[in-house]
């Protein structure tokens, strides 16, 4: 969640140029169980804006990528796509971004909006709405956070410099299995048992009739 | 042995192994830690604060930020990274994280706190940082350790960018550090407070620029102080600039002295004339602003939403082709903004100011300075020269004010304001800046049958030699290699493309222009130079 309102100006900085109307992107992001996030924004524009965003970024990914990532330094980011659809002048644009959230020492999940009271309306039990608007730059965007299903408890806290965070709460994936530990106990108990009836059979008297 | 028994004692073995490796695999080696590290290539002492700041320019400049991943099958417990840069930082710990799950990742930046004495560093170096990681339950030789050097450059050195060479694109790219040139300001180096005092006292007799907070008043401040230059016989003069390549970021690295240094050594380039400015007026209570052009830069000041400029340049010196009146300076000064708002409005991505006080306000500070008895005793030499009779005629009347930021116009009287130029033979074709990549090539005109050709380079540099080294990099970096031969301000040479096996061959000119060199060359398709010798010759004498 960290500077999602400096994503959107890096996406469309350049448009605001031109921009005649507020611009009202739309950010969803998905957490997912181990604290990761698949963030995807959207918008439509109009045929100005459109024309700018083009000559700026839409015909050049790889800016957009290079100035989303060195202005959101506290992420990690990768699978970047882009899909456009220029006959409705709207673009997608999604991204993978990992350490979204952090557990503390209490097990407690934390992901921080990194505003101060911010607009957030309950959807679901899972899924808030966040408005966020920025006039300086004539934009306003709409940011949909999704919890996992896994998650319980949300509740909405501030941080020490007041700032909005989610914490909830998340029964911690099991282990996964361990494979070696479990072919070793099978091959271990499968030897030991082959070995054994072998034994057994061997110390039976050759000429025993037992009838 | 019962060879029958050879096969089941196999399978156990087999077992044991498998179930052993598990173990060692889950408390064992690290853990399943997994890190992934991007650094920074250099750090600049004078940008120390910047560094430590993870809010300043939204935490842009870390030494480094690290992504943890537990790739292990066991959740880990308070998990800890820290670091150390020998002889710089102690170990440091970054933080600690509750739990890492499996499969979990975290983020962890780095913003690194150097002593104060950081900005005593004279030489560059290369340093190396350690990273440890460590969780609750893991033995010292569990941890895991990572490390990676970089360069610590000199406390006036300043890079001009950080970006990758192969991602630079643009101008705004070779230049992206611009914003730390506000490390450089420095209103609270009691030097410089010393000097703000000596020229607000004996040259201003009493000043009330901030005070008053009218434009007339700040005009008059920004031309007293130039005259308290002009009359200490402030020179202009260059620095060391350089091309150097660190990692993979390929960057001008320009030796910047500090004000104070510029105070008590009385000489300075356009960039530290402007330093010295910005400190002078920030110390005072102004908003001071630095003007970034094609090769150049100049102070001024921002009252009340307007711009003013003054070329501090305009002392230059006896020897550099005499000195401007403050009012003149002031013209130029003017004239530059007004080029310099046009070029802004037509979004030349040359064309760029740094508001001091708008990027203070975002993190980027400058270092702390200790007070010096002999440099202050060299200020009190300098106000020798403040001598009542001496001064000029600072009573220049105050601008009128206009939107955009544009305002009085009028000669441009600038000791650096000699250029390079040529005739356009009739019917040729211009384009200015043809190449983004090369941002330096501001101008090509093609002649109608595009046989022959006109390039026009300006370029940012202190000496041809580093001029033409730049452009050989540039050229370099867009898959081209430059071979030439220079000859007092004759350069001839060959541009070879390798990828069409093909080469230019060209006849230039360069000479020092305002804030740096211009290099014009004109030339045609190796093959057939001498069939358009006679219009290269033509071309070639008339640039003067």
């Amino acid at each position: 969640m960290k500077t999602t309102i400096t994503l959107i100006i890096v996406l469309f900085s350049v448009s605001l140029l031109h921009a005649q109307e507020l611009l009202k992107p739309k950010m969803e992001l998905k957490i997912d169980s181990i604290g990761n996030a698949n963030i995807k924004v959207s918008m439509t524009m109009n045929a100005n804006q459109w024309q700018m965003w083009s000559q700026n970024y839409g015909n050049n990914p790889a800016l957009l990528k290079r100035n989303i990532e060195k202005e959101m330094p506290g992420y990690f980011m990768d699978d970047f796509k882009l899909e456009k659809n220029d006959m409705d002048r709207s673009f997608s644009f999604t991204f993978k971004a990992y350490g979204v959230c952090e557990v503390n020492k209490r097990g407690t999940w934390i992901v921080s909006t990194e505003q101060k009271n911010p607009d957030l309306t309950k959807l679901t039990e899972h899924k808030y709405m966040m408005v966020s608007t920025d006039m300086a730059n004539g934009m306003q965007e709409t940011s949909i956070i999704e919890f996992p299903e896994s998650a319980r408890n949300i509740k909405e806290t501030k941080d020490a410099f007041d700032k909005t965070q989610f914490e909830f709460e998340m029964k911690e994936m099991r282990s996964g299995i361990n494979w070696f530990l479990w072919i070793g106990i099978l091959l271990a108990a499968a030897g030991g048992g082959w070995g054994a009836f072998i034994s057994i059979a061997g110390k039976q008297p050759k000429n025993a009739q037992p009838f | 042995m019962n060879k029958k028994l050879l096969f089941p004692l196999l399978l156990l073995g087999a077992g044991i192994v498998f179930i052993v490796i598990s173990f060692l695999n889950l408390g064992g080696g690290s853990g399943g830690l997994d890190i992934k590290i991007q650094k920074s290539s250099l750090i600049m002492p004078a940008a120390h604060k910047v560094y430590s700041n993870s809010q300043a320019l939204n935490g842009q400049y870390y030494l480094f930020k690290a992504l943890i991943t537990n790739n292990g099958n066991k959740t880990l417990e308070k998990v800890t990274m820290k670091y150390r840069v020998p002889g710089y930082i102690e170990w440091t710990e970054l933080g600690t994280l509750g739990r890492m799950i499996p499969g979990q990742s975290a983020v962890v930046a780095c913003y690194p706190t150097f002593d104060q004495k950081i900005t005593e560093k004279t030489t560059e170096s290369i340093e190396k940082a350690e990273i440890v990681v460590e969780w609750a339950g893991a033995s010292e030789s569990d941890f895991l350790e990572e490390s990676f050097s970089f360069k610590i450059l000199n406390r006036n050195d300043f890079a001009y960018t950080n970006i990758p060479a192969n991602e630079i694109m643009s101008w705004g790219d070779m230049f992206d550090n611009s914003p730390l040139i506000a490390c450089f300001v420095t209103p609270n180096d009691p030097i410089v407070k010393y000097y703000t005092q000596v020229v607000q006292e004996k040259v201003m007799k009493g000043e009330s620029s901030s005070v008053s907070g009218t434009p007339e008043a700040a005009v008059q401040f920004l031309l007293s102080l130039y005259e308290a230059t002009r009359m200490s016989h402030m020179v202009y003069s260059s620095t060391k600039a350089v091309p150097q390549s660190l990692d993979d970021v390929s960057t001008l690295i320009q030796h910047v002295r500090l004000p104070r240094e510029v105070i008590s050594g009385n000489t300075g380039l356009c960039i530290e004339l402007s330093t010295l400015y910005a400190s002078v007026l920030s110390s005072v209570g102004l908003n001071p602003v630095i003007f970034f052009v094609p090769g150049h830069a100049y102070p001024g000041v921002k009252v009340n939403g307007q711009y003013y400029a003054i070329e501090s340049t305009g002392i230059g010196g006896e020897g550099l082709g005499g000195i401007a009146s403050a009012e003149d300076a002031f013209k130029a000064g003017m004239k530059n903004l007004e080029e310099f708002v046009k070029a802004m409005q037509a979004g030349d991505p040359r064309y760029s100011l740094v508001d001091i006080n708008e990027v203070n306000a975002v993190g980027i500070t400058s270092m702390n300075l200790d007070d010096n008895d002999f440099l202050r005793k060299k200020v009190d030499d300098i106000a020798m020269n403040f001598l009542p009779g001496q001064q000029g005629n600072v009573n220049v009347s105050a601008p009128t004010a206009r939107g955009g930021g544009s305002g009085i116009g009028g000669d441009n009287s600038n000791r650096a304001s000699g250029t390079l130029t040529f005739s356009t033979p009739s019917g040729w074709q211009t384009y200015h800046s043809p190449v983004p990549e090369m941002p330096i090539l501001t101008t090509q005109v093609v002649s109608p049958d595009q046989s022959v050709s006109i390039s026009v380079f300006d370029i940012p540099a202190n000496s041809s030699q580093n001029a033409m080294q730049l452009v050989s990099q540039y050229f370099s970096q867009n898959g081209m290699q430059l071979e030439f031969q220079i000859n007092g301000g004759r350069v001839t040479g060959n541009t070879y493309y390798p990828a069409y096996g093909t080469a230019t061959k060209w006849i230039a000119r360069i000479a020092p222009v305002q804030g740096g060199y211009r290099f014009i060359a004109v030339g045609s398709d190796s093959r057939y130079y001498d069939q358009y010798s006679g219009t290269i010759n033509t071309v070639y004498k008339s640039i003067k």
